[in-house]
């Protein structure tokens, strides 16, 4: 629809007029989905995009919702808030949707769940992470189905803990904002359950030489190195560390999901062997729902589904589950459906938390293998999610 | 007159070891109209055509609007600095992201009140216009861009890297205030259509007045110096003051659609004070018309509404934007209002 001639639309716009009296039932549910479609965002948002039309095309498939199907109307935010606020503000006064997605950086989720409330309609995340969103600046508006920073920084400190046999970690990050809190939420982590924190060193973003950090890892003898570092940062990190022979000394390597990627895995020629990490989607989870769901992607798009577009794909059903026991797209009916929600996803039981609007997902730990990730372990959604910080509603 | 005389005295001074300065300021020589006079009609039209826009659109379109008048600020901003003094600046958005952080934090923890607001954007923006532009305009062509893009950078990166101010998510939960306009007489900014005339109000004052100065003597003087900034202090007159004093003022110009735009959307981030608002500024400048004034406005309201419109068509927007601009750079490298001028000239000469 969203990308259909102006012809066609003025025609179906007609039609819909001409039998507005005989298919009131049928009218379709609207579902905006505000993502990066451009920039260098746009495979997450490929992702999105994929989960939801699969999802979609399922359910409207399957009689839609009600007897209504869902029609979704993409709009692409550039990973830029304030195009990310006009595109939100079109789909809502414009195209009147009755539910918004797809939102991927943080600032974006949260200034567009801000849009949302001032318009009286939901908005979904199903890819940002910032606690913030449903912490400090939960809205009553603003859902998250997706693992929060703080669900994966707890679910994989809790299994470190659990299954590495040595106490001593030493955490490393890049020097900006998101470095510094990722290693923050880390060190509290292992402090709160009984780990030893024996030092931290922050290099700037982009580093090229981590030789004068070397030498305090060295000094520091960790059991378990952390850290925070993405893309090429990461590729350098790890190099050197074996160069200089730490890695020698096998001390286990984890940190932040997006630290070792499929992108970033070949270019370390095995220094990354053994990285641990958690996230709220690994494509091998063994059940049936999940085999189902990676099957029909495969089939549908010719490529593998991820996290977020495992994500996104639960949330439709989420959707069909409370505007169902709703009876409609009313807000206030919707809000109080999710709430106390629980539905099933490729990942399995997802539960929604009433107090902050965070889904309970569980985790998986996943460890780097040659060129790809294999699940070692899984933290079940109740002692990953942390304490309900919101009190605005 | 004084442009003929210059090229000569401008032949016999040119060495290799100042070319490349002087290729920049050139270029942007050609790009400055050699007549700024505005076209008084056109510029009617278009005030009537914005009065009456709120009357056939919605509330979405109503405020797209507002913002791209907002964006607008930029666009006049750079046109003065370009158009008039000869200086390209690729930092403008320093001012609109300045203002739009003062403003957001303002509202949230000091004061609602329009007026107070007002007055610490606009001296907090001339404090440090003055720093930077004192050290900036020192710099001529290429170099005023690096410094002034740099400065636009150096504080976007502030911005995203303090967690006090939001850090990399910005900050929400900016209030919708009321404009105390008289006493007794409030506009309350819920109601779009009453904010879309305060905005429209307030740039059709903003123009008006930046033109009245730029037609005085002292926009002479800037023209001159826009022209040959040496043979000007030979006449007496010091450029570096001028120079500043339109720094300044543009500055000014950006900082009020800064200061107004977390009122509008919400929020602020880091992205508002950086290089992409920067240029897209100076994109649409060149769209309209530099050295037009009007036509940078212009070009800033098309823009704004193209890139809603089809983005909502095709995910390759952006690559239809770009061939837009490049058949504007190639055909129309006067812009918008340089094609209206050349055809009112044509139709005066087919009259007479």
């Amino acid at each position: 629809m969203s990308r259909s001639k102006p012809m066609t639309r003025w025609m179906t716009t007609a039609l819909a007029f001409a039998f507005a009296g005989l298919a009131h039932a049928a009218d379709p549910i609207k579902v905006g989905v505000v993502t990066p479609l451009s920039g260098s965002y746009a495979p997450i948002g490929k992702q999105v995009r994929l989960g939801a039309e699969l999802a979609v095309k399922e359910i409207n498939a399957a009689g839609g919702v009600n007897g209504r199907p869902f029609e979704l109307l993409f709009e692409d935010e550039e990973a830029n808030p304030s195009v990310a606020v006009r595109k939100a503000e079109k789909l809502l006064q414009q195209d009147k949707v009755d539910l918004l997605t797809g939102t991927v950086n943080s600032g974006a989720t949260l200034a567009v769940g801000q849009i949302a409330e001032r318009n009286d309609r939901i908005l979904v995340t199903t890819v940002s992470y910032a606690p913030s969103i449903t912490g400090a600046q939960c809205s009553p508006n603003v859902f998250r189905v997706n693992a929060n920073a703080f669900m994966q920084s707890s679910a994989l400190t809790s299994w470190l803990i659990k299954n590495v046999p040595g106490k001593r970690y030493f955490f490393i990050g890049p020097d900006y904002e998101m470095g510094r809190s990722t290693i923050a939420a880390f060190q509290a982590d292992i402090k709160r359950l009984g780990g030893t924190d024996t030092g931290s060193s922050f290099p700037p973003l982009g580093a090229k030489d981590f030789t004068p950090y070397i030498g305090q890892i060295r000094a520091a003898r960790p059991d378990v190195i952390m850290t925070a570092t993405a893309g090429n940062d990461t590729v350098r990190l790890l190099t050197q560390l074996k160069e200089y022979g730490i890695l020698a000394s096998h001390p286990h390597l984890a940190g932040a999901a997006g630290a070792v990627t499929q992108e970033n895995i070949g270019a370390m020629a095995g220094a990354a062997e053994g990285f641990l990490s958690a996230a709220g989607y690994a494509i091998d989870i063994d059940t049936p729902a999940n085999k189902k769901f990676v099957a029909a992607f495969k089939k549908e798009f010719q490529t593998e589904p991820d996290l977020f577009g495992a994500d996104t794909y639960g949330l439709f059903y989420l959707f069909k589950q409370a505007i169902e026991k709703a009876g409609g797209t009313d807000t206030a009916k919707l809000r109080a459906a999710m709430e106390d929600a629980s539905w099933e996803t490729p990942q399995g039981m997802k539960t929604m938390r009433k107090g902050d609007h965070q889904a309970i997902v569980d985790m998986v730990v996943v460890q780097v293998k040659g060129d790809g990730f294999r699940t070692v372990g899984r933290v079940p959604g109740n002692e990953a999610v942390g304490p309900d910080n919101c009190d605005r509603f | 007159m004084l442009r003929t005389e210059t090229s000569r005295f401008r032949g016999a001074s040119w060495s290799w070891r100042n070319a490349w300065p002087k290729v920049g300021e050139r270029l942007m020589r050609a790009l400055a109209s050699p007549d700024p006079r505005p076209l008084r009609g056109f510029g009617l039209l278009m005030l009537i055509a914005a009065a009456v826009f709120p009357c056939i659109s919605g509330s979405f379109y109503m405020r797209l609007g507002i913002e791209s008048l907002l964006l607008g600020t930029v666009a006049l901003s750079v046109d003065v600095l370009l158009g008039c003094a000869g200086l390209l600046s690729l930092g403008q958005a320093a001012y609109f992201g300045l203002a739009a952080y003062i403003s957001a934090l303002m509202y949230l923890h000091v004061t609602r009140s329009f007026w107070l607001v007002m007055l610490a954007v606009i001296g907090a923006v001339a404090v440090f216009s003055l720093a930077l532009g004192a050290v900036a305009i020192r710099a001529r062509g290429v170099y005023f861009a690096l410094i002034t893009f740099s400065a636009a950078e150096i504080l976007s990166k502030i911005a995203h890297n303090t967690r006090e101010i939001g850090g990399s998510d910005g900050l929400i939960g900016i209030p919708i205030p009321s404009i105390a306009l008289a006493p007794g007489l409030d506009i309350d900014l819920h109601n779009n259509t009453a904010f879309y005339y305060v905005v429209l109000a307030a740039l059709t004052l903003i123009y008006l007045g930046t033109r009245r100065i730029l037609d005085t003597g002292f926009g002479s003087v800037l023209r001159a110096v826009r022209d040959n900034a040496d043979r000007v202090s030979f006449l007496g007159y010091n450029p570096f003051w001028y120079k500043l004093f339109a720094y300044v003022m543009a500055a000014q110009i950006a900082a009020f659609g800064g200061m107004i735009y977390p009122l509008l959307r919400g929020f602020v981030a880091p992205h508002l004070l950086g290089f992409e608002v920067s240029t897209k500024a100076v994109v649409v400048s060149l769209m309209g018309g530099i050295g037009t004034l009007l036509g940078p406005l212009v070009g800033s309201i098309i823009v704004t509404f193209l890139e809603s419109v089809i983005g909502s068509y095709t995910e390759r927007h952006l690559f239809v934007l770009g061939g837009i601009f490049v058949v504007f750079v190639l055909f129309l490298p006067d812009g918008l209002f340089g094609l209206a001028r050349r055809l009112a000239a044509k139709r005066a000469e087919h009259r007479s």
